[in-house]
């Protein structure tokens, strides 16, 4: 029976445990689930202290919240009346509704940390240089999407942190130039949060958003390995004084071949030496197991012992005091509340200059960055090289801003976002009875 | 393979059977959370108390699971039952078993007030549709409807059921007096013999000096100054220190001083409290004539006195 | 001739299934314009003008303060221009909890990123005696609407 269910098994997947090196290549090429991996890579790029493996954890984040994100529709109603009963139903009356719940929420959080210190990790290492610029600028899209989806799902539960969520941050689109209203209003669908605004961010976040993510994510997989695999191999080829050399035209590529120049396949690791690299199979689908259990037992662990927070139903006619955003923008709220600049009788308002121009500006950077770097192309695949102080300073010092507003908004405002130092005390908001 | 791998396919191999095994455990222990409830023990003990005292065959008929009571037409699902397994069973079961299988006490005005039209929470206030003692009994942040626990109306300087009375008066807003609420009975004829209406509006009627106070119940605490109130910062507190000595409160108020005793202005403060925008069909609204009527023989209930029944008293 | 006369279609054809598909895109893009809103109308009418004490009085369905001075009113908005919350009057300011912008009584800004002053509604009588303001329209800081004769506040 076994051995039947066995060769079912690898009729339709072709599943393989490699005895030899032959099998090992076979592997790659004949098997569903490993045939995006190339055949060997580079052995620099299986050490955990290059990559820490961030992108491979961003993705096992993403499989969790598509699976758990699914469950949760099951049960989720995106009505203004019944959305928040649902959440509570999850909550107290559906069978592990509550992990279910807990699940989705962390690792939506963890995937915004660690997709961010992923993008600083390839920052360090100089690793979005030559073609990988393509895959850099594809990444800063897959961080955005990362954070809309995380901002559009902090609406769904219809608590008071939700509804001024959405108030707030649909007030700073609206602060936009020239579009900025039309914006705010096909967003809420109206002048006013209510039903057309749930079921446009539900829609955002269960459909449009999730389906861009996937496919740029698949986009960015593919882009990898075009690219050569990680940039550590570039350290590595610096470090053989090798030059990139043209890949001879393979069977399968003469087919596609009529175009005059290499194959897409020119920065391919293939070229080491071949002790300095290592076959996919097993080594890195067995590395990708690990990491994704890894971020699973992490994830679950968080949901086991920490709760999703959640608030009072929506109330238009009462703000919570303070109203805070989610911790990963609370550094954006921070600008908004400080940047409103008065020169005279000519006032610009702090949603413009923090919510907008600010970030927009910031982005644009980042995006644009791999065209600014002007550090020698040596500095590929090194951590912090010496060649790049200015930059990784740059880099860091803004992410260390970033940290500290965060920190600020977090643990330091209290009632009317006034500043109150640990220990000082905080005034009591009053309560009914 | 080259021996070279040996370095991280090892230790590799190690870690994944070490997190293989971790994370069976930690789903092990996603089970034994969800299935170690808070309410299971109850519904263990319950049946057996049923035995007890002689009813074997409800005793076996009992299915254990979150128990709900649902009106949707009030908006209530009262999970409470799932844990406050005695309610219905005062018949049988006596009033001194402990919390939470104790039953309802068989009050008078149960018999009007049917926990299947009711529910719990209607009149306890609390989170219903919660099924542990923290989520249903005290609620989250930014919960408005605690529930009214005798902790709480002692806080307040009330027993519970004089807080709860508060709640009745959802309902019973239009009697000029209802048997069993002397509280509110007492803030009712207080409204008349102070004059409130003189200066506030109340259902579209009453002078404008002062701020309508129709639904006074649903102001945000939140807008009121609490920097002359004394004790907890609460709307009880600031309504109950207002009533007595509004010049102190609000130094710039127009209102006088009525310098209540405090069961006048903790009494008062319960009736305001209770002016709340609400969902209840007119089936749940009770006939203020009737109520009155009940309030006239009453030769044995000396402490309330009766008082002229008007039907548009608030 | 005919290859003339082929080019000519084929540039129609592709010109009609572009023209169509950027048509069938723009209408499914209208559609997220609502024609009607489930919202109250910018003009919409208040209590009845002697149903206001003297002082701030908040309208938390209508998110605004009518203010009364004996028979002069006027109503300020109670959504914070810097990113939409609700002001709380506190007596002698509005303050706003989201973002700590504070204003004077007349709606004017005192501190916090608030880049203009809280609107201040155009507020009439309407022909059967009701206050009625219109949000869309915004007045100047001396506007007043006098009740002549009836207030007797």
């Amino acid at each position: 029976m076994g051995d039947k269910i066995k060769a079912f098994w690898r009729k339709i997947s072709w599943a393989w445990s490699p005895e030899s090196e032959r099998e090992s290549s076979e592997a790659i090429v004949k098997n569903f689930w490993l045939h995006w991996f190339p055949a060997k890579v580079a052995r620099a790029s299986m050490d955990w202290n290059y990559s820490f493996w961030l992108g491979t954890a961003s993705a096992a984040l993403l499989l969790i919240l598509t699976v758990t994100g699914v469950m949760l529709m099951f049960f989720y109603v995106p009505s203004t009346e019944r959305a928040y009963g649902s959440i509570k139903d999850l909550e107290y009356a559906v069978s592990f509704g509550r992990l279910l719940r807990n699940q989705h929420r962390w690792a939506a959080e963890g995937m915004v940390a660690i997709v961010y210190i992923h993008m600083a990790r390839v920052f360090f290492t100089s690793a979005y240089r030559g073609a990988r610029a393509i895959n850099w600028v594809v990444g800063v899209i897959l961080f955005l999407a990362t954070l809309l989806l995380s901002f559009t799902g902090y609406l769904l539960p219809w608590d008071q942190l939700a509804f001024w969520a959405i108030t707030v941050g649909t007030s700073i689109a609206k602060q936009a130039p020239l579009v900025g209203p039309t914006i705010q209003f096909i967003l809420l669908g109206g002048h006013e949060i209510g039903q057309q605004t749930l079921l446009r961010f539900y829609v955002l976040h269960v459909f449009f958003l999730p389906v861009l993510a996937l496919v740029l994510f698949g986009y960015h997989m593919w882009r990898v390995r075009k690219d050569g695999g990680l940039a550590v191999i570039e350290r590595v080829r610096n470090e053989r004084a090798m030059a990139p050399k043209a890949t001879p035209k393979t069977k399968s590529y003469s087919l596609f071949g009529l175009t005059p120049g290499t194959s897409v396949q020119v920065m391919s690791s293939t070229e080491l030496e071949e002790s300095d690299q290592v076959f996919s199979s097993p080594n890195m689908s067995r590395r990708i197991a690990l990491v994704f259990l890894i971020v699973f037992n992490i994830t679950l662990l968080a949901a086991l012992l920490f709760n999703a927070p959640l608030e009072g139903l929506a109330n238009p006619s009462v703000t919570p005091n303070p109203a805070k955003a989610p911790w990963y923008f609370v550094w954006l709220q921070e600008l908004v509340a400080s940047t409103t600049v008065r020169m005279g009788g000519f006032t610009i308002s702090g949603a413009l200059l923090g919510g907008i121009l600010l970030p927009g500006f910031l982005l644009a950077v980042l995006t644009l960055w791999p065209w600014l770097d002007r550090s020698p192309l040596r500095t590929e695949g090194r951590w912090l090289a010496p060649e790049r102080k200015r930059q990784n300073a740059t880099f860091a010092v803004a992410t260390l801003v970033i940290i500290v507003l965060i920190m600020v908004g977090v643990y330091l405002r209290g009632p009317y976002w006034r500043i109150y130092w640990p220990g000082q005390p905080r005034p009591e908001i009053p309560q009914l009875y | 393979m080259a021996e070279k791998n040996e370095s991280f396919e090892v230790k590799d191999f190690g870690w994944l059977v070490a997190m293989s095994i971790l994370f069976f455990a930690l789903v092990v222990v996603g089970f034994w959370i969800e299935f170690s409830t808070e309410w299971g023990p109850y519904q263990q003990e319950f049946p057996q108390l049923l035995g007890h005292y002689g009813k074997v065959e409800d005793a076996r008929d009992f299915r254990a699971g979150i128990k709900q009571i649902w009106i949707p037409k009030i908006g209530v699902t009262d999970r409470c039952i799932t844990c406050h397994l005695g309610y219905e069973w005062s018949s049988v079961l006596p009033a001194t078993i402990a919390e939470p299988l104790k039953p309802h006490p068989m009050n008078d005005w149960l018999v009007k007030h049917e926990f299947s039209r009711f529910g719990c929470t209607p009149c306890h206030g609390g989170d219903g549709s919660a099924t542990t003692v923290a989520g249903a009994h005290q609620g989250g942040r930014g919960w408005d409807d605690p529930m009214l626990s005798r902790a709480l109306a002692g806080q307040n300087g009330l027993t519970m059921n004089e807080m709860i009375q508060m709640r009745c008066n959802f309902c019973h807003r239009h009697d000029a007096a209802t048997p069993a609420m002397e509280e509110i009975n007492l803030a009712k004829q207080l409204v008349k013999k102070k004059k409130c209406m003189v200066c506030h509006v109340v259902e579209g009627s009453g002078g404008t000096t002062g701020p309508e106070l129709t639904y006074e119940g649903d102001r945000n605490p939140e807008l009121l100054n609490f920097a002359h109130v004394r004790g907890e910062r609460t709307m009880f507190n600031w309504n109950v220190q207002h009533l007595t000595q509004a010049s102190v409160v609000s130094p710039h108020t127009q209102m006088p001083d009525f310098n209540m005793k405090p069961e006048e202005s903790r009494a008062l403060t319960l009736l305001l409290l209770s002016w709340r925008r609400l969902p209840y069909p007119p089936e749940y609204i009770p006939d203020p004539e009737v109520a009155a009527a009940a309030m006239q023989p009453s030769p044995t209930s000396t402490a309330t006195p009766t008082p002229t029944a008007t039907p548009i008293a608030r | 001739m005919d290859a003339d006369r082929r080019k000519i279609l084929r540039f129609i054809g592709k010109g009609s299934v572009l023209a169509a598909f950027l048509g069938q895109i723009g209408a499914a893009g209208r559609a997220f314009f609502p024609n009607v809103l489930y919202e109250p109308p910018s003009r919409f009418k208040l209590k009845r003008p002697n149903d206001y004490p003297n002082g701030y009085t908040l309208d938390a369905a209508h998110r605004l303060f009518v203010i009364r001075q004996k028979d002069a009113f006027h109503v300020i908005s109670a959504i914070c221009t810097h990113l939409g919350c609700n002001v709380q009057w506190k007596d002698t300011e509005f303050d706003c909890p989201c973002h700590g912008s504070r204003f004077n009584p007349d709606g004017t800004v005192i501190s916090g990123p608030a880049p203009r002053p809280l609107d201040w509604f155009a507020t009439t009588v309407s022909p059967d005696g009701f206050l009625e303001v219109d949000s869309a329209t915004d007045v100047a800081r001396d506007f007043r609407l006098v009740i002549g004769g009836k207030g007797k506040a």
